[in-house]
């Protein structure tokens, strides 16, 4: 009973918690279903014949907006925590907010990949798999760029016309998705120009910590990126994501990039990101012009 | 601390995506292994070259002198004693769930298996192995560094390679539950990760560990390997002893305590707590936090 009790005032705790720092970041008219606004359609999707990450198994999605056109080349953007991002009632809501800012013209007509990170299944139930997410997010180098270009794309390119035009081909992730996003581009700026970032990890957790030094004595590339971060984000063992971003900051503005950092008071999560998607999408969509 | 508490609650609260639990479960700080007030201790020098240490039910360590031909055992009553007089170079050595200790017979190009009072029988010949694990069902993998190949000697002794190419495979070890082998390349930066099939073939090898490189060295150095209960992979290498957590991402770097070279490192002791590490002619032990996972304690299915 005493253990109810204090797990019902932990509770209470919690809620007041949330609910105090929920009115800082909330979700904006943009974020939720407006009446009139055509709703786009999502497929779900399992990929598990990777080359690139053999042996892997995951989920994704693909989300289609309504103004859809099978005769023009589409602008697509990618996701990494494909789940977390596309989910109805989570902190991205995204698919909500595309279906808003296309009909308001905001951004272009925009298929969304939404991709979960592999896992390699164990070969019997009792057994524990091999997480793969921070092998294919966190590691640098062109392996993750080519398992979109090579496996992903073309699998999506089946059913939906995606245009060729890195200019109209954009990538966002959260935490270590935040990195692995930039490194795609970093890699391949012949295929993606369009960084979004989340309490991105440019720390070190297999290397990523360079990039703030690599920018500075890099030929600036032709990408543009939109950083969030916050405050009470993460300081452990493998960096202080705070102090990381403002050092991707500061090197994306010293080497003259297309850039905007914006930082909040939140800790390691989605809510700032969240909060702000609609106004990110709007800067990183600005201006496009779509080929046809 | 209820403040922290409280913070962790909340931080579990807003953690509904995949990526938010990850973060908040898997780091795995050196201050979580290591404990303040203790150091490596000197167990004892005065050999060759160490190798092999190997843990048996009572948390007693064998380990071997591969060039002096002998293989000890270290107890906490009497040190450090003689097992094995003539041990024909033996090298990479662990205990079965037979409670035999099984080890590489370089001098013969054998596996075999010392019973408890150091008499051998060959498990296998005619193979050149450096480092073996052995599983809960009496399975033994083994790596050959002059062949860069991966063996399996099924339970019922019939043996067959089950992985080629790696450059200089070395150390080799398995994850808890025993359905993933890691093998650490000497000669690279990587410790390769494969899965393993219920016939005890390997499948979806992967560089799955990226080490710390010694700044002036191409490869690692990378020899033995342990693991402990929550799935951490100890390896011993030229920059020292290197820990990485269940996500493959590198935790941690324990120095090494003296001139010479880690080559092997196992969890001891009868609390199975104590990290021994054999280094050239030395052995040192040292408490941690972290206690060690021994394959043979897992019930078999």
């Amino acid at each position: 009973m005493r253990l109810l009790s204090s797990f019902v005032s932990l509770l209470s705790i919690c809620t007041l918690s949330s609910a105090l720092t929920a009115e800082e970041y909330q979700l904006g008219p943009d974020s939720q279903r407006q009446d009139g606004v055509p709703v786009g359609k999502v497929t779900q999707h399992q990929w598990t014949n990777s080359e690139i990450y053999p042996g892997t198994e995951r989920d994704y999605w693909v989300y289609a907006p309504q103004q859809y056109d099978a005769a023009k080349p589409t602008c697509v953007m990618v996701f990494q925590d494909g789940r977390s991002y596309m989910s109805e009632k989570g902190q991205f809501r995204t698919t909500t907010v595309f279906d808003n800012l296309i009909h308001q013209g905001d951004m272009p007509v925009t298929i969304g990949i939404f991709i979960n990170p592999g896992v390699v299944p164990p070969s019997s139930p009792d057994a524990k798999g091999r997480r793969n997410r921070s092998f294919e997010y966190d590691s640098l180098g062109d392996q993750y760029a080519t398992f979109l270009l090579d496996e992903i794309l073309p699998a999506v390119s089946k059913t939906y016309h995606l245009t060729d035009d890195p200019e109209g081909r954009a990538i966002g992730g959260i935490s270590s998705g935040g990195i692995c996003a930039w490194t795609v581009a970093w890699e391949r700026p012949d295929s993606f120009r369009k960084v979004l970032s989340h309490v991105g990890s440019f720390t070190n957790i297999r290397g990523g910590h360079v990039y703030a030094a690599l920018i500075r004595k890099t030929d600036p590339k032709p990408i543009r990126v939109f950083l969030q971060e916050g405050e009470n984000d993460l300081d452990n063992l493998h960096g202080n994501w705070p102090l990381a971003n403002r050092q991707m900051a500061a090197s994306l503005k010293y080497a003259g990039y297309d850039f905007k950092f914006v930082m909040g008071t939140e800790g390691h999560n989605g809510k700032h990101g969240g909060a702000i998607l609609p106004g990110s999408l709007r800067w990183l969509w600005r201006d496009y012009k779509p080929q046809d | 601390m209820q403040i922290r508490f409280v913070a962790f609650a909340i931080a579990l609260q807003f953690c509904v995506s995949e990526f938010c639990v990850l973060v908040f479960s898997q780091d795995m700080p050196l201050s979580e292994i290591l404990i303040d007030a203790e150091d490596w201790e000197l167990v004892e020098e005065g050999f060759k070259f160490t190798e092999g240490p190997a843990v048996n039910a009572a948390g007693d360590v064998f380990f071997t002198d591969v060039p002096n031909n002998k293989i000890y055992k270290i107890t906490g009553y009497e040190g450090v004693t003689t097992f094995v007089k003539d041990s024909h170079r033996t090298s990479g050595l662990m205990f079965g769930p037979d409670g035999k200790l099984y080890g590489c017979r370089r001098g013969l190009k054998q596996i075999v298996a010392y019973d408890t009072e150091g008499n051998a029988t060959v498990i296998a010949e005619g193979v050149d192995g450096n480092d073996l694990v052995v599983n809960r069902d009496g399975g033994i993998y083994f790596t050959e560094p002059s062949t860069k190949q991966i063996w399996y000697i099924t339970p019922k002794g019939e043996k067959r390679v089950v992985d080629s190419g790696i450059e200089k495979p070395n150390g080799i070890i398995l994850w808890p539950d025993q359905k993933t082998l890691v093998v650490a390349d000497t000669a690279g930066a990587n410790l390769w990760t494969f899965r393993i099939e219920p016939d005890g073939s390997l499948r979806y090898k992967q560089p799955y560990y990226t080490m710390r490189l010694t700044r002036g060295k191409e490869g690692s150095g990378a020899d033995g390997m342990t693991v402990d209960s929550r799935g951490r992979l100890y390896v011993a290498t030229l920059a020292g002893l290197q820990f990485f957590d269940t996500q493959g991402r590198i935790s941690g770097v324990i120095a090494n305590p003296n001139d010479k070279r880690i080559s092997n490192v196992v969890f001891g002791g009868s609390k199975l707590d104590t990290l021994f590490i054999t280094c050239g002619n030395r052995v040192f032990c040292r408490r941690t936090q972290a206690t060690g996972a021994r394959y043979f304690d897992a019930k078999s299915n």
